[in-house]
Order: structure tokens, then C-alpha cells, then sequence
């Protein structure tokens, strides 16, 4: 009886008060959406660096016709300066920080850049010609990159060596960035989205407050009396929370649909992941609400 | 059933207290007038009762028991044992009469059976019959109000409060309205009314208990509005009053 009746006021509520009501899910649902972009962009960094590091390789370009460094001055890399790069390789020195190594030659980059171009008119400008030829190092531990750089830069033939995970690196970086600046557009929504609900309690508290006044001179508890204001402020925010959860989860089935055929070797998030972040975002706004909705109630609605 | 020991209401410290040591015992059953000008403090005397304000000093007992030793959420209890009406009804406007009723048993928890009997016998005995569907502005004033008082009755309160109850009703529907209070009294409830309406008062003659700028001025059993002698701090009885003060305070109706 007395939750059909609670149930009844809250229905009550939400229709009285529906452009508030409204306006409360639209900015849980944005600042959600936020949080959630957020936490989703650390798990993408996360996953990106457990895929990529495995595979990250430092490369040593050597010098092509065309190559201005100074190690190339002599001009295009001959096969002696080659073998002798690759005896540096093999040498006990280098060799304690490398598992394995590959020679790419010019014919074979030129493949590589035609298979991953194969779609773009760029290949037709491209000749094997000015293409470098590369050794490719998986290393043992990526963080001795510097070694290799500091051995092999400046042997005669090596126009430079360049480290995939610097790469890598800046991606991260800037995706970190992004997902700070979510976490901070997040922050200021939520400010609002709590004021807002805020604001829609009292508003709904001073329109009830002939049935409130009512319930507490006949005697009713306090729970009956604020249980239906504080449920109002919580539906509002799970609706703008599940909201952000689908919003999200179609950014994932975009992000494995369109944009993995465009980034072959990205590997995305999957939708699945968004189970992990949708029960955060309705926690987190259904908590905030409901912390917002007592307090504003124990100031506005006397029992 | 409810005990002022030398309760004083303070609300503005620059301000005469709103009550002012007052010491008073209202039995049970009983039916109490308060009366007195506007800002006596005949509305403090009755939140006092419901624990809607604190006494500043002094203790306000309610069935033997201190309100100010219960606790916030033993409040609703003390509530649920006290009947409200109010001089401007606090319907709400939206539900019907019969709504208007349950409201008071649904936000208590009664089940929905218990209710589908209490209302209709309430409503009956404040000679409501056949009018449970209408709307309130479908009432006239005095139908209103009994529909405030069937709700303040609706859970069986040992004491009833009401505060002005007539003074937004002409003189034939106040007489009505006195008669359901009565009827209410003469059931067990112990009502405690406030009013400024002498001819009322006059008619029923009941207990008078007349507040003056906070403090008891007069405390009298089976009373009229005023006494015979305008009275400084000090009470008189009826039965000492002259006949000429009599037909005077009563207006020549006697
Ligand atoms: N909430 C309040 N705050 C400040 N003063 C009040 C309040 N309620 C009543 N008063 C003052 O207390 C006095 C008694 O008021 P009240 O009990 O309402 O008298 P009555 O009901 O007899 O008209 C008045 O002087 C009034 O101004
Ligand atoms: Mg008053």
C-alpha cells in the first residue's frame, strides 16, 4: 500500500514537473556521456599500448639516392655498409638487447607502402626508388631503444633509427590529453546537472507542499514524505545515465563498424566494454542525485 | 492528556513572548476553547502541542508523555495520535473528498480495504454521506471543513486541535461545524479549539481558557466569550457574575 502510494506520488511528481524533469536527464545524460567518453578513451590508450607494445619495432633506415643526412653523404647505401650493419646486429654487444631482427629491402617496403596505400592515388607517385631500405629490431626491452639509436646513427649507410613507440608515445599523449579535457567538460556538467536537480527538487517540494504539509501533520514518516522528491531526482539521472551508456555503446559499434575497416590495425574497444563503464555512470548519477536530493530536502522541506 | 508546566514561547527576542509561563492541564475528553485576540498566542499554544515549535522554557506534556524528550523520527507518532483542522480547510484540490480522506491512511500505510470502510464511516459522521466523489470547490465552506475534520479523525487521534476552524464560515454553518466537533468529544476525543467567534463560544459553553499577549488570563469551566468584568491577570467565575454582567456578555440572548 504504502509503495503504490509512494510509487503514485512519484508519477505525480515527474509529470508535474516534466520540462524540469526533462532538462535534469538531458544534462546527467551530457555530463555522463562525458564521464563516460573519458573513462573509455583510458581503456582505449590501455588497450592500444598491450596491443602495440608487443609489436612496436625500432627500424634502422639506411640511406636511399635521395637521403640529405649526414651519415649519406657517400650516398645511397652499399652492401657492404649493409653486412656490416647486420654483423653489428649479431655481435654479443646489440645482441643482449634484441630478440630478433629483419632486413626489409626496397623492393619489399615498396610492397608494404602499396598494400597500406592501396587504396589512395599516392601509391601511383611513389617509386621503390625512394623508399628506404630498413632493419627491422623487435627489441627485448623497448625502453633500451636509446642504445640502439646511440650504436647505430651514426655508422656510415644509416640515414636515421627511428623508434615505433615514440610514435606511439605522441598518440598516447594526445589521447590522454582528450580525455582529460572530457573528464573536465565532465566536472563542470555534473556541477550543473547537480544544481539542476537541486533546483528541480525545491521546485517540486514547494509545489507539493500542501500534500507534504498534510503528511506531516496526519502523522506520516519522514521516509514517505522525501522518499517520493529523492526517487523523482534518481529516475531522472539513471534515464540521463542509461541514456549515456547507449550513446556510448554507439560510438563503440561505429568504432568496430566504419572506423575499423579504415584502421585496419587499430584495436578498438568492443561494445562489451561499455558493461564495465555503463554501471559506473548510472551508479555515479543516481548517487549524486540522491545525495543532491536529501540534502536540498533537508533544508526546503520541513518534517 | 496534554500539561503546559510554565511554558514561555520566545520567537523574537526583541519581541513580548508569544506565551508566557504558561501552566494549564487539559483532561481527557475534555473540550477546550482558547480564546483571545488575534496574536494572543492561541496558534503557538496548539504547535507547541504538535511539536511544529519548541518551547523556549517550561515542559508541554501530551499523554504523559514530554514532547521534548521524543525523538525527530518518533515525531510522525506523536502526530498520528493528534487530529489537525485549520481556519482554511488544506484540502487537496485536485482529489475528491473520498481521496481527500484516504490521503491520511495512505500516508500512514493503511491497507487499501481498511480504508474502502473507515472513510465512508467518517464521512458519515460528519454528515458527508453521498458526497465522496465531488471535488472540493464543488463544497460549499462548511462542507469543506468537514471534510478537513473527517481527515483529521479519519485515524482515530485521541486529541483533536483546531485552529479557527469557523472563521472563514458564516454564523448558521460555524453551528453546524460545532456539531460535528462536538459529536467528536462526546465519542472520547479530547478537542482543543481556538477561536475568536464569541457566539459560538456562548453557545457551548465549555471550559474557556483566554490568552492575553501570551499569558493565561482566564481559565473557566462551562464559559462564556468574555467575562463580566474586564479582567487584568486575575480570573472570575461565572457563577460570581452579576445579572446585568451576564445579559451584557451574552448579548441579550439568554
Ligand atoms: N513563526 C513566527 N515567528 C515569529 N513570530 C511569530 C511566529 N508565529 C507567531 N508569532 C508571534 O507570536 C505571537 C502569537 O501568535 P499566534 O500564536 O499566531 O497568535 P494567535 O493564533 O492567537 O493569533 C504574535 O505576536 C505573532 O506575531
Ligand atoms: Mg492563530
Amino acid at each position: 500500500m504504502r509503495l503504490a502510494f509512494i510509487l503514485g506520488e512519484i508519477g505525480s511528481g515527474l509529470r508535474r514537473n516534466l520540462s524540469m524533469v526533462v532538462s535534469v536527464i538531458l544534462v546527467t545524460f551530457v555530463s555522463l556521456t562525458f564521464v563516460g567518453a573519458a573513462g573509455m578513451l583510458q581503456m582505449q590508450i590501455n588497450q592500444m599500448k598491450g596491443y602495440w607494445y608487443d609489436k612496436v619495432q625500432v627500424a634502422i633506415f639506411l640511406c636511399n639516392e635521395s637521403s640529405t643526412a649526414a651519415g649519406c653523404a657517400s650516398g645511397a647505401v652499399t652492401d657492404e655498409q649493409r653486412d656490416n650493419l647486420g654483423k653489428m646486429l649479431e655481435s654479443p654487444a646489440v645482441k643482449q638487447y634484441i630478440s630478433d631482427f629483419q632486413f626489409e629491402s626496397q623492393a619489399e617496403a615498396f610492397q608494404h607502402f602499396k598494400d597500406q596505400f592501396s587504396n589512395s592515388p599516392i601509391v601511383d607517385s611513389v617509386t621503390q626508388d625512394q623508399l628506404p631500405a630498413s632493419f627491422r629490431i623487435n627489441m627485448k626491452d623497448p625502453e633500451k631503444y636509446q642504445i640502439i639509436s646511440e650504436t647505430f646513427s651514426s655508422q656510415p649507410g644509416v640515414e636515421t633509427v627511428s623508434d615505433q613507440r615514440q610514435v606511439l608515445e605522441r598518440i598516447f599523449v594526445w589521447m590522454n590529453g582528450a580525455s582529460v579535457v572530457a573528464m573536465g567538460i565532465a566536472v563542470v556538467m555534473i556541477v550543473c546537472a547537480v544544481l539542476l536537480i537541486t533546483t528541480t527538487i525545491r521546485l517540486s517540494a514547494f509545489s507539493r507542499r500542501r500534500e507534504t504539509g498534510i503528511m506531516r501533520l496526519v502523522g506520516a514518516s519522514k521516509t514517505v514524505i522525501q522518499l517520493p522528491f529523492i526517487l523523482e531526482g534518481v529516475i531522472a539521472a539513471v534515464v540521463g545515465a542509461l541514456l549515456a551508456s547507449g550513446t556510448l555503446w554507439l560510438v563503440t559499434l561505429w568504432l568496430n563498424g566504419d572506423l575499423s575497416r579504415q584502421f585496419l590495425n587499430t584495436p578498438f574497444i568492443s561494445s562489451a566494454q561499455v558493461l564495465v563503464v555503463a554501471p559506473v555512470l548510472i551508479a555515479l548519477g543516481g548517487g549524486l542525485a540522491g545525495i543532491a536530493s536529501l540534502l536540498t530536502l533537508r533544508r526546503y522541506l520541513k518534517v | 492528556m496534554i500539561r503546559f508546566e510554565n511554558v514561555t514561547k520566545v520567537y523574537d527576542p526583541n519581541a513580548r513572548p508569544a506565551l508566557d509561563d504558561v501552566s494549564l492541564e487539559i483532561e481527557r475528553g475534555e473540550f477546550t476553547f482558547l480564546v483571545g485576540a488575534s496574536g494572543s498566542g492561541k496558534s503557538t499554544f496548539l504547535r507547541l502541542i504538535l511539536k511544529e515549535d519548541r518551547a523556549t522554557s517550561g515542559s508541554v506534556y501530551v499523554a504523559g508523555q514530554n514532547v521534548a524528550n521524543i525523538s525527530s523520527w518518533r515525531v510522525p507518532r506523536l502526530r498520528r495520535g493528534i487530529g489537525v483542522v485549520f481556519q482554511d480547510f488544506r484540502l487537496l484540490p485536485q482529489k475528491n473528498v473520498f481521496a481527500n480522506v484516504a490521503f491520511a491512511m495512505q500516508v500512514i500505510g493503511k491497507s487499501r480495504s481498511i480504508i474502502r470502510e473507515t472513510v465512508p464511516e467518517v464521512l458519515k459522521t460528519v454528515g458527508l454521506e453521498g458526497k465522496e466523489k465531488r471535488m472540493p470547490h464543488e463544497l460549499s465552506g462548511g462542507e469543506q471543513q468537514r471534510v478537513a475534520i473527517a481527515r483529521a479523525v479519519v485515524n482515530r487521534p485521541g486529541i483533536l486541535l483546531a485552529d479557527e476552524p469557523t472563521g472563514n464560515l458564516d454564523p448558521i454553518t460555524s453551528m453546524g461545524i460545532m456539531g460535528v466537533l462536538d459529536k467528536i468529544n462526546q465519542n472520547g476525543t479530547t478537542v482543543v479549539m481556538a477561536t475568536h467567534d464569541d457566539d459560538i463560544v456562548n453557545e457551548m459553553r465549555k471550559r474557556v481558557v483566554e490568552l492575553r499577549n501570551g499569558v493565561v488570563v482566564r481559565d473557566e469551566a462551562k464559559a462564556l466569550y468574555t467575562s463580566m468584568i474586564p479582567v487584568v491577570g486575575e480570573s472570575r467565575l461565572l457563577k460570581d457574575a452579576s445579572d446585568e454582567e451576564l445579559d451584557r456578555a451574552t448579548g441579550g440572548q439568554q
